[in-house]
């Protein structure tokens, strides 16, 4: 019974947030209403999910196991923000300086490692990929796309070159439109799956 | 016919593929899934890792849900379910991660059973940050503490996500994507020979757990997919031809 009440709840919810896609001026109010409940209890899934990762760092530092120093980073700085953010409002310049001046800095230099990472992992693609027609092609289109953005080839508007340049350039979007499509389908059929209950993520485990 | 009915249609006949396969390969009948080495090789280093008693982590992705990649989620809960061993001695050198506390939540309320019937101790579950970069500096951390063996990537990424592959290769594991996004992808593409794209991804349950109803998803993503490869092509031509 509890398995088909869940299955229903589900079902039914599904449907009627996707049904007002479609009748937006009929349904607004009723899936506005379902989106904020889902939102609530997203975000009350947050706070028990910060809860397992406080859990987490405090049996490491308890326990005193490898990577406890860390932990106790993690923890202080939680600690701190938002001991802060309970006193000051998130508007406050004070409290905004404080924590994105230390974020942001940490976040760019992840993105500069990614950079790197990324230059070599191109470096090594034949390595890692072996001499096969996609990693070939990956390395031609990479090269003809760094040096047609490079703007050195400039041929006049109107001419055969230009539209040539236009249809290269064009090339990588239809890839990408192809693989959009290809998730678009995948996460169609993954939903209608849940919706059909088919899939029942939110039931009992095995 | 405006979008909206275009949707409607595809939609609908998602619905009836769906059902009309499910009930069919329930009683008869199989649909012959695909081979794919790079599943095949992640299945195989997973088992060599819980035999080794080296961890094979498995991350869920840095969020549940986004607007332009909403099943990531789904999907990566999906395929957690599949990817559960039960045996308590794996269960130990397991580790599943999250990047949101809703995305550990449902993932912790599958692998676990009831959420009224308690946590089972031997589970590792852990979320290692609540944002994108805070998930990845936490999961790099994670994966300097243990001898890594296999690493998953399923769910929603962005770029950073190949950071954790280059990572797991340099620790000698064994890396292993089925994750979004686009440029998630481009960039995953660098780091790892073994990798799902597009479509593949969603597929991907399918290919662990050769159930009937996952059979008539495979299914019916292949008619769905040829039909509008065969729809675009027709319309290209005619809009060649002047006709559109």
């Amino acid at each position: 019974m509890k398995r088909i009440i869940a299955i229903l709840v589900a079902s039914l919810t599904g449907l009627t947030v996707l049904a007002g896609y479609f009748f937006q001026a009929q349904l607004a109010n009723l899936t506005g209403l379902l989106i904020e409940w889902g939102i609530l209890l997203i975000g009350l899934a947050g706070v028990i999910g910060i809860g397992y990762l406080l859990k987490m760092h405090l049996v490491r530092v308890a326990h005193w196991q490898k990577g406890s120093l860390l932990s106790l980073i993690v923890l202080v700085a939680f600690l701190v923000t938002v001991g802060i953010g309970f006193f000051l409002p998130s508007e406050s310049a004070f409290f905004r300086n404080w924590v994105l001046n230390i974020q942001i800095p940490v976040e760019t230099s992840l993105l500069a490692i990614l950079a790197v990472t990324m230059l070599f992992a191109s470096l090594r693609i034949i390595r890692t990929r072996g001499w096969t027609l996609m990693s070939a092609s990956f390395l031609i289109s990479a090269l003809i796309s760094l040096i047609l953005n490079l703007h050195y080839l400039n041929p006049a508007i109107g001419t055969a070159g230009a539209e040539w340049l236009e249809f290269v350039r064009r090339l990588p979007l239809a890839g990408l439109r192809g693989i959009l499509i290809g998730i678009a389908l995948g996460g169609l059929i993954v939903g209608l799956r849940v919706l059909l209950g088919m899939d029942r993520p939110y039931e009992d485990g095995p | 016919m405006t979008w909206t009915e275009i949707g409607w249609v595809i939609i609908g006949l998602a619905v009836v593929l769906l059902l009309f396969f499910s009930l069919l390969f329930s009683q008869r009948g199989r649909y012959a899934v695909r081979v794919n080495p790079a599943v095949n090789a992640f299945v195989k280093q997973r088992v060599r890792s819980l035999e080794g008693g080296k961890q094979s982590q498995v991350a869920l992705g840095d969020r549940f849900w986004s607007r332009a990649y909403p099943a990531l989620g789904l999907h990566a809960l999906s395929v957690s379910a599949s990817l559960e061993e039960t045996d308590l001695g794996a269960q130990e050198t397991q580790v599943f991660a999250a990047g949101t506390g809703e995305l550990a939540l449902f993932a912790r309320q599958i692998l676990c059973g009831t959420y009224q019937g308690g946590y089972s101790s031997a589970l590792n579950l852990i979320l290692t940050g609540p944002t994108p970069y805070s998930f990845l500096a936490g999961f790099l951390g994670e994966m300097g503490l243990h001898s890594t063996g296999s690493v998953g990537l399923f769910g929603h990424y962005g770029p950073t996500g190949a950071l954790i592959l280059e990572a797991a290769q340099m620790k000698g594991g064994h890396p292993f994507a089925a994750a979004g996004s686009i440029s998630a992808q481009a960039a995953l593409f660098l780091t790892t020979r073994d990798l799902l794209i597009g479509e593949e991804i969603f597929l991907l349950p399918g290919l662990m757990d050769r159930s009937p109803s996952l059979q008539a998803a495979w299914i019916s993503e292949d008619i769905l997919r040829v039909l509008l490869i065969t729809l675009l092509v027709v319309a290209a031509g005619l809009t060649l031809a002047g006709v559109l």
